[in-house]
């Protein structure tokens, strides 16, 4: 997973793969990528869930640059 | 009483202040329900005592002003009146209906004594009030404003709008630290007062700084709780409720109050209530995104594992449709192999039992033809040997009397040859005599030896050397005591 996908974006094409599978719109072929794939998007969502990477000091350096 | 001083009636001040009096007090006898607007209460904490200033506007401007009274016990009484029934003690800016007393004092001159509020005109009042606000925001276009803010997936960036030491703003981190999922929310406090007069505009304060990190955000939240219900007509406040409104990102309220909405509350993306039910919500939220992620997933697991089962099924019956087939082919094939089989064999007697036939006919002409030809043979063969022998007779014949012809022809011609050897041979051995070494040196010819080898030179021959000279009957020895060498080589 190179791509840096926010978890918005993995939930958007998380959904997309579930309605393509639900209406039947892949080939046994294509499942197994699609299968994987969906996988992947899950983590993404499930770890964006348990984990925040907001920095504090950047808060407060961005207000005082703004003029504080 | 008034005294005459130069023809004229003089009034001392009391007098006319006792006059004043008289007459007011005759006319006013009894107390007057009035309404106007406490534009200050100017409560003096020492004394207790009260003197609000009273004004009456008519389109923005005062047209009637006066200052009352209201003692401190009066004060004390009213005030908790308006706690209970407002759920805000008695303060500036506020419309009043109240009930005084007209009254002269020679020292004080008039005045308005106080001597009951009626908190429910002012409820009644600051509603209206309210409603009035509402009407403008919607008039405006803006108390739906936040409402209509697209609320991210995952609320998890939380700007909070509250008092560090508050027990709303403790309720709240300790609730959404303490989810059972271990979901994770950052929050950063933005510190301001959240009730009272000074709240309006200190949390417009914050809330523009928020502005400034909106991007850092994902909503705002305003925490309260533990303050008691008073002092929250600031959530009232026009400009606050604008503010809030016309805020970018989703602003969430947990005000924790027990009275009526207010209408920053209203305008508010949601109102939670309390910090409790605020953290709750967003834990909420949190877990419906992880309902979802879990749904597709079993989703995506099971029509994976479905559509495999269906692939298997599909794959399944193919096998069983073509081992049948290959079964029906096979027995159908078999059957048709005896078949041939027998007619083969069948077949095969046949021409086996024709060929035999064939083969004995074949036979008996054979031997018979045989039989023929070794007959005509030998009678052949019989007449062949007397012609050999006859032909062979007269070869022999002729081939010896060609051959005593060649015998005389031989014996003549070898005579012959022998005798023209003999006469050449006889010649030659005179020959012979005339070269012998001896016969040469009886003609006066000799040979010189130099170390027993013939001197062939003179240049192998040089003076003092010892010479053997070879000639007829003797060897002489002699010392060569000079050369001469011709001019011929």
């Amino acid at each position: 997973m190179s791509e840096s996908l926010n978890y918005a974006e993995a939930f958007e094409e998380l959904q997309i793969i579930v309605a393509e599978i639900e209406k039947g719109e892949i080939t046994v072929d294509a499942l197994s990528e699609k299968v994987k794939r969906a996988a992947q998007l899950i983590k993404i969502c499930k770890t964006k869930l348990a984990s925040t990477d907001e920095d504090v000091n950047q808060i407060l350096k961005e207000l005082e640059e703004s003029g504080e | 009483m008034s005294e005459i001083i130069q023809d004229r009636q003089v009034f001392s001040l009391l007098e006319v202040a006792r006059s004043i009096q008289k007459t007011i007090s005759d006319r006013y006898k009894s107390s007057y329900w009035i309404k106007a607007e406490m534009i200050r209460l100017n409560h003096y904490k020492h004394s207790g005592h009260c003197y609000p200033d009273l004004v009456e506007k008519r389109n923005g401007t005062v047209i009637a002003q006066m200052r009352a009274n209201l003692w401190k016990k009066d004060y004390e009484r009213i005030s908790k009146k308006f706690l209970e029934t407002l759920k805000e003690p008695l303060k500036d800016g506020i419309k009043i209906l109240f009930l005084a007393k007209i009254s002269f004092e020679p020292v004080h001159g008039i005045s308005l004594r106080i001597l009951d509020i009626d908190a429910g005109y002012t409820l009644g009042d600051l509603e209206k009030e309210k409603q009035a606000i509402i009407e403008r925001l919607r008039k405006e276009g803006i108390f739906d404003r936040n409402k209509r803010v697209k609320m991210p997936l995952l609320p998890q960036r939380i700007a909070v709008i509250s008092v560090e030491t508050s027990k709303g703003y403790s309720d709240f981190q300790k609730k959404i630290a303490d989810n059972p999922w271990n979901f994770r929310f950052f929050h950063f406090l933005f510190p301001s007062v959240l009730q009272g007069d000074h709240a309006v505009a200190a949390i417009i304060a914050q809330l523009k700084r928020i502005k400034k990190v909106v991007n850092r955000f994902d909503i705002a939240a305003i925490v309260r709780g533990g303050g008691g219900d008073v002092g929250l007509s600031c959530y009232n406040d026009y400009r606050l409720a604008r503010e809030v409104a016309l805020f970018p990102i989703p602003v969430l309220t947990g005000i924790g109050h027990s009275t009526n909405e207010t209408i920053v509350e209203m305008v508010a993306y949601r109102n939670a209530i309390t910090p409790t039910d605020l953290a709750d919500y967003l834990i909420h939220r949190f877990h419906e995104f992880l309902l979802l992620v879990q749904k597709s997933a079993r989703t995506v697991r099971e029509s994976a594992l479905r559509m495999a089962a269906e692939e298997r099924r599909k794959l399944q019956a193919e096998v069983k449709l073509l081992n049948s087939a290959a079964r029906n082919v096979s027995i159908k094939n078999s059957a048709e192999l005896k078949a041939c089989m027998e007619r083969m064999t069948q077949h095969g007697r046949f021409i086996c039992r024709d060929e035999n036939q064939n083969i004995r006919q074949a036979r008996m002409a054979l031997e018979r033809a045989a039989t023929k030809l070794i007959a005509n043979n030998r009678m052949l063969a019989g007449q062949h040997a007397r012609l050999i022998v006859r032909e062979a007779y007269f070869f022999l014949r002729d081939n010896a009397q060609r051959l005593t012809a060649a015998q005389s022809n031989l014996s003549a011609k070898s005579l012959a040859m022998i005798r023209e050897n003999h006469a050449a041979l006889v010649n030659a051995g005179r020959n012979v005599d005339n070269m012998d070494p001896k016969n040469v040196l009886k003609r006066g010819f000799s040979i010189s030896l130099l170390n027993g080898r013939p001197v062939v030179h003179v240049d192998q021959v040089k003076a003092g050397d010892a010479l053997i000279t070879l000639t007829s009957g003797g060897a002489i020895e002699s010392k060569v005591e000079s050369i001469n060498k011709t001019d011929t080589p």
